[in-house]
């Protein structure tokens, strides 16, 4: 908000956009639609984040198989492949547990998906205008516009215009967090964002399906070090 | 002095030197004796250059506010009659990536904004205990 003017409008629509995809998911906890009015109505907790920009706590558990391609074949299930997966932090991570205290020294505003997007999408050989639908870990609202900047969706700082855009809703430009996110599916660590990409990936997603997806990028992040990881159809 | 309530830190190896600066009301900064870099929190070794020999250096206490939340809803206990308040990260004039999060004194939250300069003061909140807060530069 200092660096690039981001508006609390651009958070509040991460949370009406998601809230809206997990209208369309069984399995999410929260479920019934949200507007902008309803995000500038719900309290603050720590400001500038409302109680609508904070992941739900959640029991729950979640799993995936993972195996050889060649065995996947054999499989019952249609198989979805990893092209691609990194994993690391900034360039000054502090002796405190990768970098803890990295927001005491280190950029508020370019996190870890910055520093391994090139490993990423080295490895996967795709780039950024590949991939058809992202799965970004979103235990705040912000954490959607910093990941959609650092993995090359957009420029720094235009993250909350590419969300306020409508962009990331399912149908548009880069379907995001298709299943709700932790806003409004659950908190299941990310895992959940990697079940959520096999099932679009293979075209089970029922109403939320995003159209001809075939390639999708799920993130996880602890603080400033993450890991993200590139999956086929 | 003894009425203070809410948690006070523990002073430790790491931490022992920064807390009785505090008492003395000076501000103390771990510095790299190899390359100079300052850094925070305290730590053994040098973020830079790997180095583990350090000193403690007393700076100006001066800053500018780099960022700011405030808190409307107390997660401990001891700090439900506090909200709203306000958490700065003051970053020290002595380099652009040393901040210490701290409160501001006699300053309204609303007033609060992101580059103003800013000095240190220090609560005597126990005998043992000084807290480092900040108070709008006049």
């Amino acid at each position: 908000m200092i660096e690039y003017g981001t508006t609390p409008q651009q958070l509040g629509m991460v949370a009406v956009t998601q809230r809206k995809h997990a209208s369309m998911n069984e399995r999410a906890m929260m479920r019934t639609p949200i507007t902008i009015e309803d995000y500038f109505n719900s309290r603050m907790i720590a400001e500038p984040f409302r109680l609508l920009d904070i992941c739900l706590e959640t029991d729950g558990g979640c799993a995936v198989v993972v195996t050889s391609a060649e065995r996947a074949r054999e499989m019952k299930h249609r198989p979805v492949y990893i092209m691609g997966a990194a994993i690391g932090s900034g360039p000054h991570p502090t002796p405190y547990g990768m970098s803890t205290f990295g927001w005491l020294r280190g950029s508020h505003t370019e996190l870890y998906g910055k520093h391994i997007s090139p490993q990423l999408y080295g490895m996967a050989g795709v780039t950024p205008k590949d991939i058809d639908l992202a799965e970004l870990y979103d235990e705040m609202s912000i954490a959607v516009l910093v990941q959609l900047e650092d993995f090359g969706f957009c420029q720094k700082g235009e993250g909350g215009p590419f969300v306020e855009e409508g962009r990331i809703e399912i149908g548009r430009e880069l379907p995001v967090n298709t299943h709700g996110g932790f806003l409004s599916e659950g908190y299941l660590h990310g895992l959940n964002h990697v079940a959520e990409a096999v099932s679009q990936l293979r075209g089970d997603a029922g109403e939320r399906q995003a159209k001809d997806a075939e390639i999708a990028l799920c993130t996880s992040l602890g603080m400033q070090a993450g890991s993200a990881l590139i999956l086929r159809r | 002095m003894s009425e203070y309530k809410k948690p006070l830190p523990t002073p430790d190896i790491e931490t022992k030197e920064y807390w009785q600066g505090c008492k003395r009301h000076e501000l103390l900064i771990q510095r790299c004796k190899d390359c100079g870099t300052y850094r925070f929190p305290p730590m053994p070794m040098c973020p830079e250059c790997n180095s583990m020999n350090g000193e403690w250096t007393k700076v100006s206490g001066r800053g500018r506010v780099y960022s700011w939340f405030v808190v409307h809803y107390a997660t401990h206990p001891d700090f439900v009659d506090e909200v709203p308040y306000a958490v700065v990260l003051v970053e020290l004039d002595e380099q652009a990536n040393v901040r210490i999060p701290s409160n501001m004194v006699d300053c309204k939250i609303e007033d609060i904004k992101a580059g103003m300069p800013v000095e240190v003061v220090f609560e005597d909140v126990t005998d043992e205990i000084s807290l480092p807060k900040f108070r709008p530069v006049r």
